[in-house]
């Protein structure tokens, strides 16, 4: 078990690092210790206006879809390098030729994603805040409480996710069973106590009101949940000979008013057959925002009239914006290297797809609007969602190319995006706030947008393309 | 005859790798010319180069008249490329990665080309399952067939039989020949010597990125040599 362990963490580091370079990936954690470091001196500030309980359960909240992220980007690993490197295997996979089990191999998969990822964002993350405590009066109890319950809330992530697809994997039936009894089970609970499903998340319970009995329920909940994870644990299976209607080519005549449309029909068809569409709209997207919907509304008493509709609609806007990955993520320039097509050709092509895309979002944040009440504001709250979205995904474009699920961790690629669109966010929420009409402004943004795909499409054109 | 390719002092560094070294060299057309060199010896780099994938660090490149270079995606437009690794889409099928090669190429008649290649590498059965489940051998017939689908004057291909049982290597070998025949120019890149001697009208020996011979493999045997021993020689030698 160690050795295999401790190769899968090598084999991590070594992925990452070949990406953008041992120094600038070594410098994440830090960045991130640095956030929470300082962040934790904006804390006395933010109390003024957010309680600070509703502050931790946000926190709790991010950490709890790091760890859908990581999960879900786990077991797309092997595909994923292979699209990026040509013919990589992973450890993971390695079952067919090393005397071990698959199950066996699972169990180390799942403890080396839980211990890598803790040094990479979780443990840097409560260092910042422990290594602030004294100046900032926070006891220490309570710090070393947070990193603990941090911990549960990204390993209650991961394994959702690990059971949900382990169940996908043997049937796709039991799959959805599971998440409308999970979602059941949650919502009635909230009703028969009469509190926000939020406020039960088991982590921010432990948070909240310590005891040892709760923790001891939470790891055994945990555990259980792991351990049928690899019980039900199977790899993918070998080819099979099933044949497939040609839908390309009536595609490629339905799509024809984009640019490229033989690439946007090959993004589409890909995205469909994977199952990554499904997958990513369910975990990427649906969830995370089903999530962060019950978190947020704790904090609406905080915001102006319809803050909280517009405030969402530009979290979705942002949640949207990594649907770019999506369409980027399976596909490298190896693939178009033997046919005419330049990068700038495919970057292109992949904003058109991701154009299309965004009526996921439109639709989602219409419904939202419509059950809430607010079926005034549908316009605006639609246009600035989807605005954000364009933005944002244009930024990863410019900053990114063709590889932006990979890049996200160099440090510099990080902080120019969350500086780029922070400060668009901050702009559109003062705006939104002040009249929910004013958000209707923010068409505007595909300006800078538009400038930034012209932008990536000059820039990736001048270096020769990853993968080669 | 006019050559087709030229490269003059060509040269690709990765980091502190060299993996093309001042290499200069051209071929003719109507040739079925053989880049021959050891793993690692530079002949993938150097087809990269070629068809504009990406950019050498010195030196420079023509192909078809056409800078490779500044050029890079014009060449790609009129030549047939086989990469080292058959990557086709994970997700298309057989039949319709033809019809993406097709319209991204813009050729019309495709069902038809792409039937006329199903029947010629026997394949045909195979033409509506996705290419991530074909076998190797399977996947390396359709990346066959999308070079050679626009039938383009002159075709890059880099170790094209390596995945083919005998029988297929003999179809193959056949079809570039008769390719020749017509005027047309292959360059093609292998470490399988024997392949070379009986297919290639003239041939360069890569190692360590940089050329140690050039010349018609007519020269060869006016020696009384043999491709397979000369190649074992030179590289010994170093």
């Amino acid at each position: 078990m160690p050795e295999l362990f401790l190769r899968m963490m090598k084999e991590e580091w070594r992925i990452h690092s070949t990406m953008f370079g041992q120094v600038s990936f070594a410098l994440f954690p830090v960045m991130i210790f640095g956030i929470a470091f300082m962040g934790s001196f904006l804390l006395p500030l933010l109390r003024s206006a957010i309680p600070s309980s509703d502050l931790a359960l946000m926190t709790h909240a991010l950490f709890l879809m790091l760890g859908f992220m990581v999960g879900g980007f786990g077991l797309l690993g092997n595909e994923m390098m292979n699209r990026r490197f040509g013919q990589a295997s992973l450890l993971t996979y390695s079952a067919r030729s090393l005397p071990l089990s698959e199950h066996f191999i699972f169990l180390n998969f799942v403890a080396k994603d839980t211990v890598y990822y803790f040094f990479l964002w979780v443990f840097p993350f409560g260092a910042g805040y422990i290594a602030a405590s004294p100046f900032t009066g926070t006891p220490l109890f309570q710090a070393l409480l947070l990193l603990l319950t941090l911990v549960l809330s990204f390993m209650s992530g991961l394994c959702v996710v690990f059971l949900l697809s382990a169940l996908y994997i043997r049937s796709k039936r039991a799959c959805w069973l599971s998440v409308l009894a999970l979602g059941a089970g949650w919502g009635g609970l909230a009703i028969l106590t009469g509190t926000n499903p939020a406020l039960l998340f088991p982590p921010f319970l432990l948070y909240s009101a310590f005891s040892w009995s709760t923790l001891f329920g939470l790891c055994t909940i945990l555990a259980v949940m792991f351990a049928i994870s690899i019980v039900l644990f199977s790899p993918e299976t070998a080819g099979t000979t099933k044949h497939y209607p040609n839908t390309l080519a009536p595609l490629i005549r339905r799509v024809a008013f984009l640019p490229n449309p033989p690439l946007v029909a090959k993004d589409l068809i890909d995205l469909y057959r994977s199952g990554i569409g499904i997958g990513q709209t369910l975990f990427s997207f649906l969830i995370p925002l089903v999530v962060i919907w019950f978190f947020l509304s704790l904090v609406g008493s905080y915001l102006p009239p319809h803050g909280l509709l517009f405030m969402f609609a530009m979290i979705t806007g942002v949640i949207a914006s990594t649907m770019y990955t999506w369409v980027t993520e399976f596909d490298a320039f190896g693939s178009y290297a033997c046919l005419p097509v330049a990068v700038s050709t495919l970057i292109r092509s992949k904003i058109a797809t991701f154009s299309l895309l965004q009526v996921i979002p439109a639709v989602f944040i219409g419904l939202v609007a419509t059950l809430t009440g607010e079926r005034a504001y549908i316009l605006p709250a639609v246009v600035l969602c989807v605005s954000i979205s364009f933005y944002a995904g244009s930024v990863m474009a410019w900053l990114c190319g063709l590889s932006p699920s990979v890049l996200v961790y160099d440090v510099k690629v990080l902080f120019t995006y969350l500086i780029l669109d922070g400060v668009v966010f901050a702009i559109f929420s003062a705006v939104a706030f002040a009249n929910p009409f004013y958000a209707l402004s923010s068409v505007v943004l595909f300006i800078p947008g538009w400038w930034c795909v012209k932008a990536a499409m000059k820039r990736w054109d001048a270096v020769d393309p990853a993968g080669f | 005859m006019a050559p087709v390719l030229e490269v003059t002092d060509l040269s690709k560094v990765y980091g502190d790798v060299t993996a093309v070294d001042h290499v200069s060299l051209s071929v003719e057309e109507g040739a079925l010319f053989g880049l021959l060199g050891p793993n690692g010896s530079g002949k993938t780099t150097m087809i990269k180069i070629l068809t504009g994938q990406i950019r050498p660090t010195g030196g420079s490149a023509t192909v078809l008249g056409l800078n490779v270079e500044r050029e890079g995606l014009r060449v790609r437009e009129r030549v047939g490329i086989i990469p080292e690794q058959e990557s086709p889409p994970s997700f298309l099928s057989a039949m319709e990665y033809l019809e993406f090669v097709g319209a991204v190429r813009k050729i019309p008649d495709i069902p038809e080309r792409a039937e006329r290649w199903f029947d010629l590498l026997e394949f045909g059965d195979k033409k509506h399952v996705l290419c991530k489940d074909l076998s190797r051998g399977t996947r390396q017939k359709l990346m066959f067939a999308q070079a050679f689908i626009h039938e383009p004057v002159l075709a890059l291909i880099d170790e094209p039989l390596i995945n083919f049982d005998p029988i297929m290597q003999d179809v193959v070998k056949d079809y570039l020949a008769d390719y020749v025949r017509s005027g047309r120019t292959i360059f093609l890149s292998t470490h399988i010597l024997e392949v070379a001697e009986e297919l290639c009208s003239s041939f360069a020996i890569l190692h360590r990125g940089r050329l140690l011979h050039s010349g018609p493999i007519a020269d060869l045997a006016e020696k009384g040599l043999h491709l397979p021993e000369f190649f074992l020689s030179l590289v010994r030698k170093g």
